[in-house]
This record gives structure tokens, sequence and C-alpha cells, in this order.
């Protein structure tokens, strides 16, 4: 037993100071709780939510119902119901995206109940309840039409009638509970040309009658539109010289042609712009030869044509006043909009309904729906709104009650920037940012700097001590909330509109602080409305403001715009630059020029180059040699990469290097992804379990373009190719078969996350790559495309994924340090934070391959509900997630944007290098003062006891 | 694609041309059923929820948006203009799972639910149609904040922290001070003892001692002393 005692004590020993260790250990980990999600008291601490419905389609004042409303349809397939005295959405309900939810007829409000129709062939007809928007009923407007099916004019191929153009010729009217559905057709055959008026009982389906009216007059060409209850139609705009107006309901009656001189007073020129004017009267207006000026035609039995010649701006619309009808024209000129009212068979004005007004809000509206109730105190008017550029407005006796800001709803580019410094620390700044004190061998000018140094330090001891005095601050320029913070959480959001509508949101709880609008300026495509923000100089760089640079199209000509502007207060730094030519591609350079200012390069369709501000070019030219550009053509299939390298300061000289071509009978491109230019990689390789490094390949050249299959054999599959852009070379190429769309790529540091869906097992995938220089690096300094020649190590793998996808997006951090996430938002409205560790490559099938930090394979990628960061707060149809990092490294920002907008901040890898907001100081400090304290106690119990053991 | 077939036969109305004028360029051989069907069912609202408004919170979603479906006052729904295939029925609530449902409708007009199996695709569980979708869960989207307990507060790393090496070392020597162990120990315990006591004699400042030198206005000293003391902690 003799060895026992040193045996035990050596163990203590060491048990002792293993404790320390440990206790070490527990206070760290007790600083830092470990948890992703968040806490049911946190909803709303980080995070906003704002919802919208779109531009306005079609609206209707619910007077029927107790609570009184606005029921709207919009351009986003929205129906919902809006608060009439605060605007707030009441209820909303999405449709179906794209063509198959747009809502092509709203009515029945009046009557109290809401009917809506639907989609394409065949429509969907549904019957809402007015007062919660629970759904009443839906049937499909579907019809057997044997003698259509036989006709074999009607197909396709045929001309006229059928040719997509004229798909507004179907007409709707929904009136006491009917809905009539209204189809011109034309046969090519002139004496078949008929209206066809189909009934049917608006809330069961069921078809109540179909009637035929005779219409010679309809021709291929013809324009018609509909003023309940009758037709009006006029010929091609070279030959119409008649409004032909025919009755739709009255079985006899015969039809009107009203020619030129009886609306015009003249015989010359031919009618154009046949439109009708929405409201209580019908009334359509018509202009002659495209004029500046229309006229408006009364319909009646006796059709009489008004001799006043109103402005071809001037938005018409015809509402119920005392009992007699109003024309209301609606105009718009610097900034005003006046809304004149007159007797509509008079043209009298009537003064107490005009109104006039200017908000910033409200550029070239029209009036929706407008209703004039008597009241005790006359009468007055409430007009909504709807403007050029979106927003909705409710007008009420002459005064502005509510905006909404409804162009949010369709975003197309975002920035987060971070907000300017303080008053206070400008001046700091200034005191050390000023050129003149370096003398000309490089010595600081020290009497000058002192004396600087005293007034600006006298300066903010003449702040303190007024604000302790309590006197007022001086007048600041700046919104005192609107400066950087100590983490750069606080940001300015810059989001560009579909509508040209550019917003300054601050992203602590989504406030526009400012708005600007760029006229006539649409995306760059079509289909994708894609308009390009670059910033141009950040806002680090007092005194310079900082500024930002849109990119759009022009919306007649095509050609490029370019708006500059400053993102902190929304003032436009110079003029909208149109350029004078087609822009093809874009990049902003990595140089500035010695203003700060980053230039942004230009490639127009004729393949030379622009430099923007123009000023810049011999910056540009400076770093012509490495810089590359790359363009991908939709149509044609055709990549190819450009070199600047023969630019002269003079001139920049884009020399074609490269060439892929794609075939277009086959292939289609979907989506060029490439890696975002602010990301870091911090790791430059992966330790692997036998403790060798696989290096990263990480080539910031590396694009992928996503290909789909067109064609019958081609057909479904995903084609996904990997190529540098500044060699031309294809790195690496993946066909997937039996996959459609939609397709959503992620492309970050060394790997490629992207989703589609599998035909064949009929279920979601997200298949992931990564890519390895193996195990040297080729070069450790800097990635180069040109002596690169290595092909990478590819390592892929597919998952299941349970879930349909709207949206990818990978987090990103100030330094790359913390691991990445994948924001994945959902088509059931949730925001999923998915960790890159479980779509991880590599991770292992058989499970003994273990390596550190990898999770074994699994099929299927599990949702967990706690890593949905909008917890109940969906998201409808999100068509875009905008990462940035904040002035934390653990921290990344995320807005969401879609209908709906969301803001959120999310730690991938836990707020590691912050204290949580509820962190509990109270217990440490008493845990350290009572270890303090029994520190103390037990030294004099150990001496007490040393003393009674030298005792014994 | 598969609609052009449809088109020639059920066309209504043109509205769709537009829609669909990409898919009619490409040439399409294949015989594709010309009908259009409606799934039917029925939500049952979560249990022990407010219930007024959760219809309008819910819709149900074939084919993650591709159809929408709206639920009725008492919870049924029907989703219209449906082409035979096969379709995953969801119920989106933003605070309840539902869970999902695969219908197959093949060219006949046959309606077919199961249950869905993504991983094993060719397994069939058959459900009752018309749908009858009922909540299992409610999300639990958030963490559960602790609640104070004294086991908790107990078992807590710092409480424990304090009270263990307080146990070390006010237990273990009165083990060592056995009578038991001393026997064993011998002639050699005494020696034992000493070098024991050494352990928990910590050459900490006396409190008068550190008191002066405060006063004295030395606070280097000073935090070096409290920092020396937590150490031997």
């Amino acid at each position: 037993m003799g060895p026992f005692v040193p045996d035990l004590r050596g163990k203590f020993n060491r048990f002792l100071s293993d404790i320390q260790l440990l206790q070490y250990l527990i206070v760290f980990f007790g600083l830092f709780n470990l948890s992703l999600c968040l806490y049911e008291d946190q909803v709303g601490k980080f995070d906003w939510r704002q919802n919208y419905v779109g531009k306005i389609k079609f609206a209707s004042f619910d007077t029927v119902s107790a609570a009184k409303k606005i029921i709207v349809a919009t351009e986003e397939n929205v129906v919902a119901a809006l608060n009439l005295k605060s605007g707030q959405i009441l209820w909303r309900r999405v449709l179906e995206q794209g063509c198959a939810g747009h809502v092509r007829a709203l009515g029945g409000v009046s009557d109290g109940d809401l009917i809506t129709v639907s989609g394409g062939v065949p429509a969907i007809v549904r019957a809402w309840d007015l007062a919660t928007g629970h759904i009443l009923n839906e049937w499909p407007l579907a019809e057997q039409n044997p003698e259509r099916l036989d006709s074999p004019l009607i197909s396709f191929n045929t001309t006229g009638l059928y040719d997509p153009e004229r798909i507004e010729d179907v007409m709707w009217h929904i009136k006491d509970g009917t809905l009539h559905h209204i189809l011109p057709t034309y046969n090519g055959d002139a004496h078949k040309t008929e209206v066809e008026v189909t009934s049917y009982d608006s809330k069961t389906g069921e078809k109540l009658k179909s009637r035929k009216i005779d219409a010679a007059f309809i021709s291929k060409e013809s324009t018609c539109v509909l003023a309940v209850p009758y037709i009006a139609c006029i010929d091609q705009p070279d030959l119409a010289d008649k409004v032909y107006i025919q009755h739709l309901y009255a079985t006899d009656s015969d039809f009107q042609a009203i020619p030129v001189i009886q609306i015009f007073g003249s015989e010359t020129g031919h009618l154009s712009n046949l439109e009708s004017v929405p409201g209580d009267e019908p009334v359509v207006s018509v202009s002659r030869d495209n004029g500046q000026t229309k006229r408006i035609i009364v319909i009646n039995t006796e059709s009489a044509p008004i001799p006043n010649d109103l402005s071809k701006d001037t938005a018409l619309y015809i509402t119920t006043a005392d009992e007699g009808k109003v024309l209301l024209q609606t105009s718009f000129e610097n900034q005003v909009a006046n809304v004149a009212a007159v007797e509509l068979s008079t043209f009298s004005p009537i003064p107490n309904l005009s109104v006039s007004l200017s908000h910033n809000s409200i550029q070239a509206p029209t009036i929706v729906a407008s209703i004039c109730p008597r009241q005790p105190k006359g009468t007055g008017c409430r007009h909504l709104l709807s403007s050029e550029d979106h927003s909705v407005a409710l007008l009420q006796h002459s005064r502005l009650v509510w905006v909404r800001e409804e162009a949010l709803a369709n975003i197309v580019a975002v920035e987060m920037m971070e907000l300017p410094m303080s008053d206070r620390e400008q001046a700091i700044e200034t005191e050390f940012d000023q050129k003149e004190n370096f003398d000309v061998d490089g010595s600081w000018d020290v009497v000058s700097m002192m004396v600087r140094r005293i007034c600006s330090q006298a300066n903010q001891l003449k702040g303190l001590l007024q604000a302790v005095m309590g006197f007022s601050p001086p007048q600041s320029t700046q919104r005192a909330d609107l400066v950087r913070d100590e983490f750069g959480l606080h940001k300015m959001i810059v989001a560009v509109t579909s509508a040209g509508k550019i917003y300054g949101i601050e992203s602590k709880r989504g406030e526009i602080i400012w708005q600007l609008r760029v006229k006539n300026i649409t995306g760059f495509s079509k289909a994708s409305k894609k308009m390009v923000l670059y910033v141009q100089r950040g806002s680090r760089h007092f005194p310079h403001p900082p500024q930002c640079a849109l990119l759009a199209a022009d919306k007649e000509t095509g050609n490029g715009v370019i708006y500059t502007f400053n993102p902190m207060t929304g003032q436009p730094l110079g003029e909208v630059t149109r350029l004078g030519y087609k822009i093809k591609q874009s990049m902003l350079l990595h140089v500035s020029t010695d203003d700060f200012l980053r230039p942004i390069i230009l490639l127009d369709t004729e393949d030379s180059v622009h430099a923007f501000p123009e000023s810049a070019k011999a910056t540009a030219a400076s770093v012509a040699k490495s810089v590359y550009i790359f363009t991908a053509d939709q149509e044609t299939g055709v990549l190819s990469g450009f070199s600047l390298a023969y630019s002269t300061p003079e001139e920049l000289i884009a020399h074609m290097v490269w060439q892929v071509i794609l075939p277009t009978k086959t292939q289609q491109i979907v989506d060029v992804v490439s890696k975002s230019t602010i990301e870091r990689v911090h790791s430059q390789g992966r330790v692997l379990g036998d403790r060798s490094v696989l290096y990263k390949y990480i080539n910031p050249n590396l694009v992928a373009i996503v290909v789909q299959g067109v064609g019958s054999t081609h057909k479904n599959t995903l084609t996904l190719y990997l190529l540098d852009v500044v060699s031309g070379a294809m790195v690496f190429s993946v066909v997937h078969k039996r996959v459609r769309g939609p397709f959503h790529v992620v492309h970050s540091e060394n790997w490629l996350v992207y989703s589609y869906f599998n035909e064949k097992s009929r279920r979601t995938e997200i298949a992931t790559l990564e890519l390895y220089e193996g195990k040297t690096q080729s070069n450790t300094t800097a990635f180069s495309s040109l002596t690169t020649t290595v092909l990478p190590i590819v390592e892929r793998q597919a998952f299941i994924f349970p879930a349909s996808i709207e949206f990818l997006q990978e987090t990103i951090t100030e330094k790359g340090i913390t691991s990445k996430h994948i924001m994945v938002a959902l088509a059931n409205g949730g925001i999923l934070e998915l960790p890159w560790m479980l779509v991880d490559p590599r991770r292992p099938i058989n499970p003994e391959m273990r390596e550190e930090g990898v999770i074994p394979y699994m099929p299927e990628i599990p949702i967990q509900m706690d890593a949905i960061v909008n917890y109940n707060q969906s998201i409808a149809r999100v068509s875009g997630i905008h990462t940035s990092p904040s002035g934390l490294e653990s921290t990344c920002l995320v807005f969401v944007y879609g209908l709906d907008l969301f803001y959120t901040r999310v730690a991938p890898s836990k707020t590691f290098d912050v204290l949580k907001e509820d962190f509990d100081y109270y217990l440490i400090t008493i845990v350290l003062l009572a270890l303090t304290v029994s520190s103390y106690v037990t030294k004099k119990l150990a001496s007490r006891k040393a003393q009674k053991q030298a005792w014994k | 694609m598969l609609i052009k077939m449809a088109f020639l036969t059920r066309l209504v109305s043109l509205l769709l041309i537009i829609c669909q004028i990409s898919s009619v360029i490409g040439e399409n051989d294949e015989e594709v059923s010309t009908d259009r069907y409606v799934i039917e069912g029925k939500v049952f609202p979560p249990e022990n929820a407010i219930l007024t408004g959760w219809q309008l919170m819910t819709h149900v979603m074939a084919n993650g948006g591709e159809h929408l479906g709206y639920l009725r006052e008492d919870g049924s729904f029907t989703i219209s203009n449906v082409p035979s295939g096969s379709y995953i029925i969801e119920v989106v609530n933003p605070n309840y799972a539902y869970e999902p449902v695969r219908v197959e409708i093949n060219s006949k007009g046959k309606f077919r639910a199961r249950k869905v199996n993504l991983i094993q695709t060719s397994q069939v569980i058959q459900v009752p149609y018309p749908l009858k979708m009922r909540p299992f869960a409610p999300f639990r989207y958030f963490q559960l904040r602790e609640q104070w307990r004294v086991t908790d507060f107990l078992f807590n790393p710092m409480v424990l922290m304090m009270i263990l090496p307080l146990l070390l070392i006010m237990v273990l020597p009165k083990i060592m001070n056995d009578p038991e162990t001393r026997k064993i120990a011998g002639t050699r315990s005494f020696q034992e003892m000493e070098q024991l006591n050494s352990l928990t004699k910590y050459d900490m400042p006396e409190m008068s001692e550190m008191i002066t030198t405060f006063f004295a206005g030395e606070e280097k000293q000073k935090s070096k002393a409290v920092k020396a003391a937590k150490k031997r902690q």
C-alpha cells in the first residue's frame, strides 16, 4: 500500500491543475451561449417585415360592408383589402405567380361580393368574402365549343384574332352576380364577324346564356374597348375614320358609326388611341393622328361626342356626385398633380371637387377608383390614385390621407451601405486628414497640428458643456440616428425598383429615409427587368460624398442610362446621363481615381469601351493590362471574353481573346453566376484526417453558366459549365438529365450549390460541387488564370431537399472567417438558414471514413424549424436575397425582397465576437466577487489548519 | 408544352397564349391529356388555436406554388385547372405543420393520394381522397428561455466552479487526516502532510498589507494581487 499515497497525491496535484484549465473553459463557454435560433422575446428585435401588394390594376371602394375598405387587385397577382383610414392591408391573397395568376377582372364589390377572374385558359373565377377574405367558391371557366374546335381557321397559326398581341380582345364584365365573357371573333369572313357574349352566374359558374351579336365592322386589325354596356371599335390606325359602337345586351339594336367630322369637327385625319374611360358611364376617348389632344364620346342610344379638347396625357375618370356625372381629369405638371372636375354633359367646372396637390410620392397619377358620397357638409370625393411610380394614395376632400410605396414590391437591385460618420467624428477625421500637413520632407507641421488639436478639443468641450447645460445642440445636416454605429450593424439599404424609383431605407426599423425617381428607365432585358447598381464611392471618404451609380436602359430607345446619386441623402449627383449606345456589359473597376471614385467600364453593343465618368479614362487605362470583360448573349449563345490590354490613356480598346459558342438549337443560357466581388476567403485549404492539407481552388474569375436543354431530345436537361472568363478555359462541366427548373445557383469560395427539380423522382434536389487544387498550392500569393493550367479536383454530391426553393444566396462576412450558410427562400414563405456543412460534398457515405467536422452523408437535408430566420412572418414570393457583411465578423445582414420585404441579421458561427444582449452581467460580477472572497476565507481556514497541524 | 393539345380542344379564350407562347414554339409530339381536373380536400384547423382567421393565413399549394387553393370558411379547398400528373399538395400555415400528400391523377382522371416519400419514391402508402389534412404539430421557431430553478442554479458551471474546488479543498484534507490513512502512510505521513499542506498554503498577500498598499496609491500591485488570488483559486 506504500505507493498508494504518492500516487494519489500526484493525481490530486494534476487534478488541481486540470481544474484550473477546466475553469477557464467553463468561463469561456459560459460567456457565449451556443445557440443558433431566436428566443421568443427577441421577435422584432433585429428584424422587420413590410407587406406590399404591388401596382394597382383594379380597385373598388367597398361601401357595402360595415368596415369601409378598398379592394384592390394588382399587377403582382394579389387581391387585397386596404384599410380606408390608414392604408394598411386588412387581408391579402396572393394568387399564382406569372400568367397563371394574372388578374383579368375584378368586380361585384358594389353588390356585396367580390369576384375575380384570373389566369389564362381556362381562367379561374373566384368569389371571395369581402369582409374576411375567405374564398367562397372557385370554378374554372372551361367550356367546350364544338364549333370552334371544327374551325380550321382558329389555331395558333392563324393570324388575326388569335394573334398574341390581341390578347386584350377578351373582355370581362361583372355585374349583378353575372359574369359576362365578351369575345369579338373574327373568322376571316366578314359576314361571320361577331361578338360573342357568354354569361355565367359568377358564384356557381352556371352558364346562363350565350349570344352572338353581329359586328361586321370588326376587322382583323380592329381595336375594341368595352364601355359597358357597349363595345366600341376603331379600325387600324391608318384607316380608321369612324368609331363603331354596338350595344351588347339589347337584342335588336344596330351599331352606330361616328365619323371623324362628328368628333373633331373636321373631315381630315384618322382616329387612333381608342380608350375606354373608367367609371360609372360608358364613355370612350379617342385622339386624331396620334395627336396631343383627345376627345371623349359619351355613349348612349344617340352617342354624343363632346367638342372639348383634352390633353393626351390627362387621365380620365367618371364618377357620380350629386346625381350628376362628373368627369375627373388628372394631369401632372411641375411636380403638381391636378384633379379637375367638370360636369360631364356641360363641361362646366366644379371647383369644390377639384384638387391640386404636390407630394413626393405622387408622380403622374391616375384615378383608379373614386366615390363621392353625399355628406351633411356637402359632397366630398375620395379618390384612389395610382401613380406611374407605382405608389398608391388616397385623396379625401382634397387632402392626402395616406400613401403606400408599392414600388417596393418590385425591387430589382439592392445595395447595403455603411452610414456616414457623425459630425463629431468627421471633425476628428478632418483633423488628421489634412494633406497640407505634410511638409516637403515629410515631417509634420507641429505647431499647426497643435493649434488644430486644441481647437477641435475646445469645440468638443463646448459641445459637451452645451449638452450638460441643456442648450440645444447646433443644427446638424444629418439625422442624429443615421450615423455609423460601433459594430456597423446599422446600414442604409439602397433599393432600386422596376418603376425607376430608388429608395433609401435605414435598416434598423425599415423606415424610408429618402426616395428618388428616374423617369423613363427600364431593365436591360424585358424578362428579368434587371438594373445594375454600383457603389462608386463608399461613405468612408469624407469630405467626398458617397456615390452610387444606377445603370439602366432607356424605355424608348433601349440605350444606356447612368444616374448618380448620394445614397445617404438621396441627392442627385449630376444629371441623368443618357448614353448614345446600348450597354452590353459593365464593370466597376477595383482602382479608384484621386477623389476615391471607382470608375465604371462600359462595353457597348459595338464592342467599344467607355469609362464613366469620362475623366477616369486614364485611371482605367493604367490598369487596363489586367482588366478582362466577358459577355454572354442569351439569344445567340455566344460567350466571349475581352481584354483591355491594348488600351491607351486616350482610348480604351476591347480586344476579343476567346469565344465559346453554345448551340442555341439545343441549349439556352438560363443564368450566369459569378462570385461576389467583395468576398474574401480566409482559409486556403482544408485539413484532412491524416493532417495533410487539401488546397482549395479559389479562382475569382470562375463563372458558372447554367444552360437548359431545348428541343425534344435535349428537353429536361441541365448543363452547368464552369468557365474561367479570363482565359476562356472550360474548367468543368456537368449534365443532369430529366431535371427541370427552376434552377437556383450559389457560387462562392471554391464551391457551388445549385438546386433543380428532379423529374424522375419528382422531388427538389440540391447539388454541390467543390473544387480543390490538390495537396500542393500552385501559387500562394495570388491566383492567376493565365498561369494555372492544372484542372481542379471536383468533389460533388446531391441531396434531397424536402421543399420547393424560390431563391438561394450565401451569407457573407467581412473577413470570410465565419463559416458560410446558405439562405434558402422556401415556397411556403420561410427563409431557411442552411449551414453549408450540411451540403458539403465531402460528407462521407461510408461512416468509417470520417473527417473532422464532417457529418456522414444523409440523402435528405432536414429543414430545422428553428433555422427559419423569419419564424412565422412568411415572406410571399421572394425574388431575391441580398446579404451584406456588417462590422462584426460574426454577423451577416440579410435583406429579403419580393412582394414583402424582410430584414434580419444572422450569425452563421454564432456571435463569437460580441456578448449576447441578454448576457448576465450580474451573475459574472457575483461569481467573481464570491471567488475573491472565498479565496481569502479559505486562505484563513487553511492557515488555521496548518497551525493546528503544527501543534499536533 | 404539355398544354398545347389542351389548347386546341379547350380553347375558350386566348388569354394563355402569351403565357404559353414559348412552349408552343418547341415542337411536341407527346400525346397529352387535355382534361383539367380539380383536386379537393379539407384542412382541419389546429386544435386549441385561435380560430378566427386561420383560414386566411392558410393556403394549399400544389408543386410549390404552381397551383394554389384557398380555404373556405369550413376549411375545405379546391385546386382547379390541374392537368393530369403528380402533385405534392402542401398546406401552408405559418404556425402549424401539416403533412404533405402526393396526389396522382392519371390520364383517365383517376385520383390516387399517397404519403410523400422523397427517398423511396416507389413506396406507396395510400391515404383517402378527397384529402383530409390534419395538423400534426405546431412549428417551434424559437428556443425556450430557461426558467430560474434551484437545480439549474446549482448545476450552473459557474456555481459548480465555486463549490467544487471548495469541496475539494475542505473535504480532501479531511480524508487525508483520517487516522486509517495515516496508519497506512506510516512514518512518512508527517512529511506527506506537510507537503499536502503546502498545496493549500497560498502565498497571498495579507489583507492588511493590501489595504496599506492600496492607500499608498500603488494600484498596480493591488490588481496583481487580486489576479494572483483568482488564479490560485
